[in-house]
């Protein structure tokens, strides 16, 4: 179970850490700098794992942990869909806004237009369903390339859809039976590789057309 | 002397473990976890802003509440709690998320011995689940003193009432690492000789201590792997099961 001898960290990158687990050792990496991201933390000459997830680096000098959790974390430029509570706008819609500011225990200010001002497909979404899912799902729905839940389902159906980062997904389509079925596809490709995902869509779809 | 346990089990040997995690639809954390017939609920929620009146507003602090399978909270549950609360607090980095609460509740589904170690398995394994920074992840074991001086592990509830003494050992977790020595040091001894919590019942002499120390710290690698293959899984609403 000890570590190996080598000090190059490729033996970690895309696997998957536990907490506790030490993944860089600094005393072998002088006079670099070095990015941490979300889920590690430096103790002293070590950086260890602060939570369970796929430890991703990526050049020239960025480490992360890739976690998948339920709870939305309001983050700087994330695009996520949110429902009204206040009276000032008609109660219950749904918004696909974009965070503006986000700190630690305010609320954060969201905006219904992009960076320059334009609407650019935010604001109001009428119709549709919407679903909650992990924050993970939502990333790689997000991901590019498309992730092969949604091109599988795209070839053979139409449908709308708008993912927020914040681990909700409305999807909106012509009849409610391709609602379902998209939503469904989506809900049971969490857990799945790739391949997978592929032979999933295709047995949804050839049994219901 | 080789001892008879009713289930047929070695001394060291454990009971079946499994557990499974994201069980419940409202929490932002939640595992079973099950020893045998001992079954724990763990549920997390949180961080929420806000510290109760005691507790230091610049760290982040951690509430326990454990509910017992029938009957009221009583002073054993209160005990409980407090020893969950400090273990927790011990693993948990506290200095993220400052002035926050996290609650963590534990149902007791049902007990068949060795239910607070247990518990401490499920609790950890929900604040994973609720991705709540840790430091490291804590691992717990229940040793038993048999009687001229060898020791059991995992006792069933039966085991528990006949035994002169047993103690509740947590440790840290086993852990892969890049470092040349291993794993990270403390004084000269690494991390995962440390022990983070040890409760006692009945009399017993330090040497038979120190040997249920050495026994529960060997098996605390076996709860480990089981635990880092369980996180590992990429769908945690499976449940993983060992023997």
């Amino acid at each position: 179970m000890d570590g190996k001898p080598s000090n190059s960290p490729n033996s970690f990158i895309d696997q998957m850490v536990v907490p506790g687990d030490v993944v860089l050792d600094l005393s072998s990496m002088a006079n670099q700098t070095i990015k941490l991201g979300g889920g590690l933390r430096q103790e002293s000459d070590a950086i260890s794992v602060m939570k369970a997830g796929k430890l991703k680096f990526s050049r020239p000098n960025k480490y992360w942990v890739e976690s998948s959790q339920k709870r939305y974390v309001p983050c700087v430029e994330d695009t996520v869909l949110g429902i009204v509570v206040d009276s000032k706008a008609e109660v219950g819609s749904l918004l696909y806004v974009r965070v503006v500011k986000a700190s630690a225990g305010m609320n954060p200010e969201l905006s219904c237009t992009d960076a320059s001002g334009k609407a650019a497909e935010f604001g109001l979404l009428k119709d549709g369903y919407m679903f909650e899912t992990s924050t993970g799902l939502s990333r790689m729905l997000l991901s590019s390339p498309t992730c092969p839940v949604l091109e599988g389902l795209g070839k053979k159906l139409s449908f709308e859809i708008a993912v927020g980062l914040n681990g909700r997904v409305w999807v909106n389509a012509g009849s409610p039976s391709t609602v379902i079925l998209v939503a469904n596809a989506i809900m049971n490709s969490e857990s799945l590789s790739n391949t997978k995902q592929k032979i999933m869509v295709e047995k949804l779809l050839q049994k219901f057309q | 002397m080789e001892i008879d346990r009713p289930d047929g089990r070695t001394r060291n040997q454990l009971r079946p473990l499994a557990c499974s995690r994201n069980i419940l639809n409202r929490a932002h954390g939640s595992a079973r976890w099950s020893q045998g017939d001992t079954i724990v609920l763990a549920a997390v929620y949180g961080p929420k802003t806000g510290t109760r009146k005691n507790e230091n507003p610049e760290k982040a602090s951690i509430e326990v509440i454990w509910k017992p399978r029938t009957g009221q909270v009583g002073k054993a549950e209160k005990e409980y709690e407090m020893i969950l609360k400090r273990t927790l607090q011990s693993i948990c980095v506290l200095t993220i998320n400052q002035n926050t609460t996290t609650t963590v509740i534990l149902q007791v589904v049902n007990d068949d011995g060795s239910l607070l170690p247990c518990a401490i398995n499920a609790a950890c394994a929900a604040l994973v689940d609720a991705g709540i920074p840790v430091r490291h992840l804590a691992v717990a074991i229940c040793c038993a003193m048999a009687g001229s001086g060898s020791v059991i592990l995992d006792p069933t509830k039966l085991e528990e009432q006949k035994m002169e003494a047993f103690s509740y050992l947590v440790f840290h977790n086993s852990v892969l690492s890049m470092l040349p020595e291993g794993s990270l040091h403390v004084d000269g001894e690494p991390m995962e000789h440390g022990i983070i919590t040890s409760v006692t019942h009945g009399v017993i002499s330090v040497d038979d201590y120190l040997y249920c120390l050495e026994r529960g710290h060997a098996a605390s690698a076996k709860i480990s792997d089981f635990l880092r293959r369980s996180l590992q899984s990429h769908a945690p609403s499976d449940p993983s099961k060992a023997a």
